[in-house]
C-alpha cells in the first residue's frame, strides 16, 4: 500500500505539535489535539454567548438553539439529580457542551477529534469520579459507605454485594472513558478504513472503479452514523455524570 | 445503580465491547500498516509522552471555559429563561384575574335579572289578589243586596199568608155558623164558631203533628 501513498486509518489520530512548549521537564506542546480543545471551547462559547446578546424574549432561532441546549441539560440535572444538581448545572453544561463540540468539529475533514484520546477522557471521566466522590464524603461523611451495600439485599449475599458494588465503582472512570475514547476510536477508523477501500479500488481503473461506489456509499451512511454518535455520546457522557453525582448525594 | 442506568449500561456494554472490538481491529491494521513501513507502531493513544501536553491543555481549557460558562453563559440564559417565565406566569394571572373579574359581572347582573323578574312576578300576585279581592268584595255586596230583597219579599209573603189565613179562620166560622144554622138549626154566636174553627184546627194540628 506504500506505493499508492495512503495513510493508515490511525494516522488521523496522531498528535502533532503546533508550537513547542516545555515545563517541569514535561512537554507540553500546544499540539492539534489542544487546538481542537480550544476549538470547540471557543465555537461553543462563541455560539452560545452571541445566540444569546440580545436576549430576546421572544427567542430567534439561534436563541432557542441555545436555549434548547441550555433546557436540554438543565432538565438532565433536574431530572436525574433533583433540586441539589443545581449548583453542579454549570460544570455539567460545560462538560456538555465541550464534548459535543468537539465530538462534532471531529466530523470536519481534516480537523481532529480529541475525544478519540483515551487520556482525555480518562482525565475527564477520573476527575468526574473524584469530584463524585469528594461530594458524596463531605455530604455523607462514613454513612456515604453505604452506597456499596445494596438496600434489600439477602444477609448471607451482603459481603459478595459489596465486593461487586466496589468493583461496579471503581470501574465507572474506566467505563466512562473507554465508551466514548472506543466509540470516537471505532467510528472515525471506520470512516478511514472505507474510504481508504474506495481510493484504493478507484486506483485499479477502467470498469471496476465502479466497485469504489460501494465503500463510497458506506461511507455516507457511516457519516450520518457518526454524527448520531457524536451527539449521543457526548449525552451519555453527561448523564451518565449526572447518575454518578446522584448516587454520591442521595445515597441511591 | 438505577434501573435507567443498568438499561442504558446493557446498550452501551455491547456499543463498547463492538467498539473496543474495532479497536483491537485498528492495532491490528496499525501493525500491518507499519510492516508496511508506512506507520510508527501502535495506537498514537497510547503514545505515553504526548499525554502531559494534552491533559495541560484539556485542564488549562477546561478550567477557562468552565468559568466563561458559569459566569456569562448559563446565568445569560437563565435570566432570559426565567424572565420569560415570571412574564408568562404575570400575564396568565392578570388573565385568570381577568376572567374573574368577568365572571363576577356577569354573576351580578344575573342576580339583579333574577330580582327584577321576582319583583315583577310579585307586582303581578299582588294585582291580581287586589282585583280578586274586589272582586269577592263587589260579589258579596251584591249577595248582600239579594238577600234584603229576598228577605222582604219573604216577609211579605209570611204576611201575605197569615192574613190569608185568617181571613180563611173567619170564612171558616161564618160558614160554620151557616152550616150549624141549616143542619143542627142552631143558632150559633160568632165567638162559639171561632171556638170550634180554632179547636178543630188545633186537633188537625195536633194529627197532623202526631
Amino acid at each position: 500500500m506504500a506505493s499508492t501513498g495512503m495513510h493508515s486509518p490511525i494516522e488521523q489520530f496522531k498528535i502533532k505539535p503546533i508550537f513547542e512548549l516545555s515545563a517541569g521537564g514535561y512537554d507540553i506542546s500546544f499540539t492539534n489535539s489542544s487546538l481542537f480543545m480550544l476549538l470547540a471551547m471557543v465555537v461553543g462559547g462563541a455560539f452560545l454567548a452571541s445566540a444569546m446578546s440580545k436576549r430576546e424574549m421572544v427567542p430567534g432561532r439561534l436563541q432557542c438553539a441555545a436555549e434548547m441546549m441550555y433546557e436540554f441539560v438543565a432538565d438532565l440535572v433536574k431530572s436525574n439529580v433533583g433540586s441539589e444538581g443545581r449548583a453542579y448545572f454549570p460544570f455539567i453544561f460545560t462538560l456538555f457542551v465541550f464534548l459535543l463540540f468537539g465530538n462534532l468539529l471531529g466530523m470536519v475533514p481534516y480537523s481532529y477529534t480529541f475525544t478519540s484520546q483515551i487520556i482525555v477522557t480518562f482525565a475527564m471521566a477520573a476527575f468526574v469520579f473524584v469530584g463524585v466522590t469528594i461530594v458524596g464524603l463531605v455530604k455523607h461523611g462514613l454513612h456515604f459507605f453505604t452506597l456499596f451495600v445494596p438496600a434489600g439485599a439477602p444477609k448471607p449475599l451482603i459481603p459478595f454485594l459489596i465486593v461487586i458494588e466496589v468493583i461496579s465503582y471503581f470501574v465507572r472512570p474506566v467505563s466512562l472513558s473507554v465508551r466514548l475514547f472506543a466509540n470516537m476510536l471505532a467510528g472515525h477508523t471506520m470512516l478511514k478504513v472505507f474510504a481508504g477501500l474506495a481510493v484504493m479500488i478507484s486506483g485499479a481503473g477502467g470498469i471496476a472503479m465502479t466497485g469504489s461506489l460501494l465503500p463510497f456509499a458506506a461511507i455516507i451512511g457511516l457519516t450520518g452514523l457518526e454524527f448520531l454518535v457524536a451527539a449521543l455520546q457526548a449525552y451519555v457522557f453527561t448523564i451518565l455524570t449526572c447518575m454518578y453525582l446522584n448516587d454520591a448525594l442521595h445515597l441511591h | 445503580m438505577s434501573t435507567i442506568e443498568t438499561e442504558a449500561g446493557k446498550i452501551e456494554a455491547g456499543k463498547t465491547a463492538a467498539a473496543v472490538f474495532t479497536a483491537s481491529l485498528v492495532v491490528g491494521i496499525g501493525g500491518i500498516a507499519h510492516a508496511a513501513g508506512d506507520a510508527e507502531p501502535g495506537l498514537p493513544q497510547l503514545k505515553v509522552e504526548t499525554w502531559p501536553s494534552q491533559l495541560f491543555w484539556l485542564a488549562v481549557i477546561f478550567a477557562i471555559g468552565y468559568v466563561f460558562m458559569s459566569r456569562v453563559v448559563t446565568p445569560r440564559i437563565g435570566t432570559v429563561l426565567e424572565e420569560r417565565r415570571s412574564r408568562l406566569d404575570d400575564d396568565l394571572a392578570r388573565a385568570r384575574e381577568a376572567s374573574t373579574e368577568a365572571a363576577t359581572t356577569r354573576a351580578e347582573y344575573e342576580a339583579s335579572l333574577e330580582e327584577a323578574r321576582a319583583q315583577a312576578a310579585e307586582f303581578a300576585r299582588n294585582a291580581s289578589a287586589e282585583a280578586l279581592a274586589n272582586a269577592e268584595a263587589s260579589a258579596a255586596r251584591a249577595a248582600k243586596r239579594m238577600a234584603t230583597k229576598v228577605g222582604k219579599a219573604e216577609d211579605k209573603l209570611a204576611e201575605d199568608r197569615a192574613e190569608a189565613e185568617s181571613n180563611l179562620a173567619s170564612v171558616a166560622s161564618e160558614a160554620a155558623i151557616a152550616a150549624a144554622a141549616q143542619v143542627a138549626g142552631v143558632k150559633a154566636t160568632k165567638a162559639q164558631a171561632d171556638k170550634a174553627v180554632k179547636a178543630s184546627a188545633a186537633t188537625l194540628a195536633g194529627q197532623e203533628a202526631g
